[in-house]
């Protein structure tokens, strides 16, 4: 279940990085959740017929560039910290929104609260305001030209055990 | 004839990549308007001539649900066309919006889907392959 989870989790988010960005990941293979040093966190939780926290950790590199992208600035620019976190809200935000349906299925309804940027990366889990001994129900490592992407996906209660997951996209 | 139109999203990344999608569309533009949440649309709504409204669901102080159905309510706002921008995924959730006499994108959107789903709404025409 964890294992088609996270295929689910890593389409939805490739899907979105193209789609959003014209930016190509890959699943990192062999690669630890490690980022490098120089990250941005940020987190966005949901509700519905299962409630959690999606927590996505992203290159400062790779921010960059999808905040370019988004915006169509040119090479020579440099983008704000404000429209970064602005980025990074909305990808999170369409990640999440693409996701749960891609788990729950459309039938259901989730309610997705508003996503945060998160200070910094030191423990990810007391500024995600998760528990420190809650592990992820689902982990994904992409890696993109400029740096790594990862996503963190909490369940409340752990992955449901009725939920039935559909075929991978 | 040009289309006045509102974007109405609380992400201004988000308003930014629309108006950049507009652009490319070649749909002819008028005067272009921005709002970061529900409540500002509708004031913009009530003091500019505005032939398209663009508009996110998920934003703070007024939701795009609520915005739409004031609009419907107002005899002088309730027929401008509406086209929603959104990551909704439930299918309720979209007939409850459908209803409404909206259009809806789901996002991330590509410039074909936003030109023809204009075109479509203020019925400008064939689709084509003008998105560059």
């Amino acid at each position: 279940m964890k294992a088609a989870l996270e295929e689910i989790m890593s389409q939805v988010t490739i899907e979105t990085l193209e789609k959003l960005a014209f930016m190509f990941a890959f699943p990192a293979e062999g690669a630890g959740d490690q980022a490098e040093d120089s990250t941005v966190t940020g987190e966005v939780s949901f509700s519905g017929p299962f409630s959690g926290t999606l927590v996505i950790t992203i290159s400062v590199d790779v921010l960059k560039e999808l905040t370019a992208n988004m915006l169509g600035i040119d090479d020579e620019e440099e983008s704000t910290e404000s429209q970064r976190s602005d980025a990074l809200k909305e990808t999170m935000n369409i990640v999440c929104g693409n996701l749960l349906p891609a788990i729950g299925g459309d039938q259901v309804v989730f309610d997705i609260g508003v996503p945060e940027v998160l200070p910094s990366m030191k423990d990810l889990k007391d500024k995600a305001g998760i528990p420190k001994e809650s592990t992820p129900s689902a982990r994904v490592t992409l890696e993109l030209d400029e740096g790594k992407c990862l996503l963190f996906l909490f369940l409340d209660g752990g992955i449901p055990e009725n939920l039935v997951l559909p075929q991978s996209r | 004839m040009a289309i006045n139109t509102l974007i109405v999203d609380d992400s201004g990344v988000m308003r930014s990549m629309i108006l950049k999608t507009l652009r490319m569309t070649e749909v002819p533009l008028g005067d272009i308007h921005q709002a970061g949440n529900g409540r500002e649309g509708l004031d913009i709504l009530n003091d500019q001539w505005i032939d398209l409204a663009i508009v996110d669901i998920n934003m703070p102080v007024m939701g795009g649900e609520e915005m739409i159905a004031r609009m419907r309510e107002d005899p002088e706002l309730k027929e401008i066309p509406v086209i929603v921008v959104s990551t909704e995924g439930s299918r309720a959730r979209i007939e409850r919006l459908e209803h409404m006499g909206v259009a809806f994108i789901h996002k991330p959107f590509t410039a074909e889907t936003v030109r023809d789903t204009i075109n479509n709404i203020l019925g400008l025409g064939e689709n084509d392959e003008s998105c560059t």
